[in-house]
């Protein structure tokens, strides 16, 4: 069991191009973070340099209390899960399962029964004498799991280990990794793109763009209290709507301006706004705070806004609106019942308590 | 469908008659290898006949006069040991340039392409004074002058396979436990089996059949199958026991041609997988 403690870290290539820049970041021992990001964003490299897989240009690197800069993936205590799967493609499930331990020359009998027991808890304990290729993708991702479980390290790095199945079994996958992380008590650390893997499965989670942790916080509050509005589009789908408006002060309130509408925005955010009086802000609202329900209205008329809805989408459990004001796009996603149709003009009203004031030019939250 | 049809009547028709004009020369060393050394000189094409016919004469000659024995041993010598250095060697190579990316290691790879388009005969005569300088005109000293002659179109094989390969086994291996040593041979010299056979196949054969190189560097002490047959079987002033020559060709190329059918899958798949995932 061991924390990692990560201190201005920097990586640079050798052709000059940085892609991580003074990362500090601390992962407690036994915690499940994971890291999130679009592509290129430096999270896999960041998993990298733990496992030890990439140099570190400057900065340290703690697992533990180690300092690993300079120790070789080996000596890390650490145990990776490829995207690739990473199998040996000679040796059967048994033999890359045990072929970690048999290098650190634990005895053969002790092998045997780590080997057993990981395929039990995974079960593909039919599947031992099995070569990779006869193997399906779910399968072959648990052996890669397994491979990493019988060294019982101190960290696990996992590089998007779901992207490569199928929708059905990423969902049973997920569970089932949650679930090894709550079994085995060890510090997970686990990199993705899917901002749902993101949500379900960790602790924290770090979201990362151009090699800069955009926020580093718990799932609840990154949905509902997005620091930028990176965070705020990157995580939820569909993504927040940001709407460009204006606040003007009326007395002791304070009103979202934009086209014709004017939202009444909550009281409690009157100190943050006044020092945006008049000026250009982006007003953020997530598709499901955004309702059709006259009981939302809350009697104000002011706070309804007339959507042209251009296209209409029923999943089953949601019914998303893709509309516009004029020139500014919204999505809304309202009850499964509603009769709204496409081609028509639809009355919404926003959820004012849910709102989310972001700064023009640093993006920057205001208030939420 | 029909215009498919004729196209391939006539692809068979002219790779049959490409099949017979590669095999005839075959088919002549076989026939004359049974015929007296006067018939093969004066009807060569003619099959032989209850008067030309001499059984297995040339064969029990040309075994007792071209010490052909001796020779057979020292190529198989020659070729397994030159054929297991360049597997090994240049399979490391290839793994080291094709992992490890500079512009040394680029140089390199281009100078292995390079050397592949560079003739034999055009370095023949200084290579074989540098090789005789070194001391290494003896069958032992002839290996790593294959090594180097057959490593161009294996590292550039090698390289192919390499590229098509995921890291991240690599990687996985550096995790668990591996030095780069034990990566190579334990984990990703198994992955390239069918790359490395076809490597050992393609080399085995033009070592085995190789005249130039072992006349030049070993003359005719050390002679090899090839040189053996070709010097031991030409007589005074010009004269040639054809018989014999015939006889001891067909010995020399049976081995190659069992060895070839054993293993022609192979080359196929090795071709393929380097110059397609390459």
């Amino acid at each position: 069991m061991a924390s990692i403690s990560l201190k201005n870290i920097k990586k640079t290539y050798e052709d000059g191009v940085t892609v991580i820049e003074n990362l500090n970041l601390e992962i407690n021992d036994k915690e499940f973070v994971i890291l999130v990001g679009p592509s290129g964003c430096g999270k896999s490299t960041t998993l990298r340099m733990i496992a030890g897989l990439e140099e570190i240009s400057d900065g340290e690197l703690y697992i533990g209390n180690r300092l690993v800069n300079n120790v070789s993936p080996k000596d890390r205590d650490i145990a990776m899960v490829f995207q690739s799967y990473a199998l040996y493609p000679h040796m059967s499930v048994y033999k890359n399962m045990a072929f970690g331990l048999k290098n650190r020359k634990v005895p053969k009998d002790e092998i045997d029964k780590k080997v057993r027991a990981a395929a039990k808890t995974l079960e593909i304990e039919k599947y031992l004498n099995r070569k990779p290729r006869a193997l399906s993708g779910g399968q072959r991702q648990r052996v890669a799991l397994g491979r990493a479980m019988v060294r019982e390290p101190s960290v696990f790095l996992l590089d998007e280990p779901l992207s490569n199945l199928d929708a059905k079994l990423r969902t049973e996958m997920r569970s089932r990794i949650s679930m090894l992380h709550k079994e085995l008590q060890t510090t997970f650390v686990y990199v993705t793109h899917d901002q749902t893997e993101a949500m379900t499965m960790g602790d924290r989670i770090v979201v990362m763009k151009d090699g800069v942790i955009m926020q580093n916080d718990t799932p609840q509050m990154l949905y509902n209290h997005p620091q930028n509005m990176f965070v705020a589009g990157f995580i939820g789908s569909p993504q927040m709507n940001f709407i460009n408006c204006k606040i003007l002060r009326k007395q002791d309130c304070f009103y979202a301006s934009f086209n014709e509408y004017n939202i009444k925005l909550p009281m409690r955010m009157n100190e943050a706004l006044s020092l945006y009086a008049d000026k250009e802000v982006v007003l953020g609202v997530r598709p499901e705070d955004i309702y059709i329900e006259k009981e939302y209205f809350k009697g104000d008329l002011n706070n309804v806004i007339h959507l042209y809805v251009d296209i209409a989408e029923m999943t089953g459990a949601n019914y998303y609106i893709y509309g516009s004001i004029a020139d500014k796009k919204l999505i809304a996603d309202i009850s499964p019942n509603s009769k709204i149709i496409k081609d028509t003009v639809c009355n919404l009203a926003i959820d004012t308590d849910k709102i989310h004031i972001f700064d023009t030019v640093s993006e920057k939250l205001i208030c939420d | 469908m029909k215009d498919g049809k004729k196209t391939n009547v006539i692809a068979f028709t002219v790779l049959l008659f490409l099949s017979a004009l590669f095999l005839f020369p075959i088919y002549l060393v076989v026939m004359n290898s049974f015929k007296s050394r006067f018939n093969i000189v004066s009807e060569p094409f003619a099959f032989p006949d209850s008067e030309t016919f001499v059984g297995l004469e040339n064969y029990i000659t040309g075994i007792e006069s071209s010490g052909i024995i001796d020779a057979l041993f020292r190529t198989v010598f020659i070729t397994v040991g030159s054929v297991l250095a360049i597997v090994i060697f240049t399979s490391m190579t290839a793994w080291y340039i094709t992992r490890v990316k500079n512009k040394y290691t680029k140089g390199i790879y281009y100078l292995f392409l390079f050397s592949m388009i560079v003739p034999f005969q055009m370095v023949m005569f200084t290579m074989t004074a540098v090789c005789i300088k070194l001391g290494l005109n003896n069958i032992f000293g002839i290996i790593p002058v294959y090594l180097g002659f057959g490593s161009g179109l294996s590292v550039f094989m090698f390289s192919g396979f390499i590229k098509s390969l995921p890291k991240e086994i690599e990687e996985a291996a550096m995790i668990d436990g591996c030095s780069p040593l034990k990566t190579f041979f334990v984990v990703v010299f198994p992955i390239l089996k069918p790359t490395a056979i076809t490597v050992a196949i393609l080399n085995a054969m033009w070592i085995w059949n190789d005249f130039l190189l072992p006349y030049l560097l070993l003359g005719t002490n050390n002679k090899t199958l090839s040189v053996a047959i070709q010097i031991t079987m030409q007589g005074a002033y010009g004269s040639i026991n054809w018989g014999g020559f015939m006889a001891m060709l067909v010995l020399a190329i049976i081995p190659i041609i069992i060895f070839y059918m054993f293993c022609q899958k192979y080359i196929i798949k090795g071709v393929i997988d380097g110059a397609v995932k390459g």
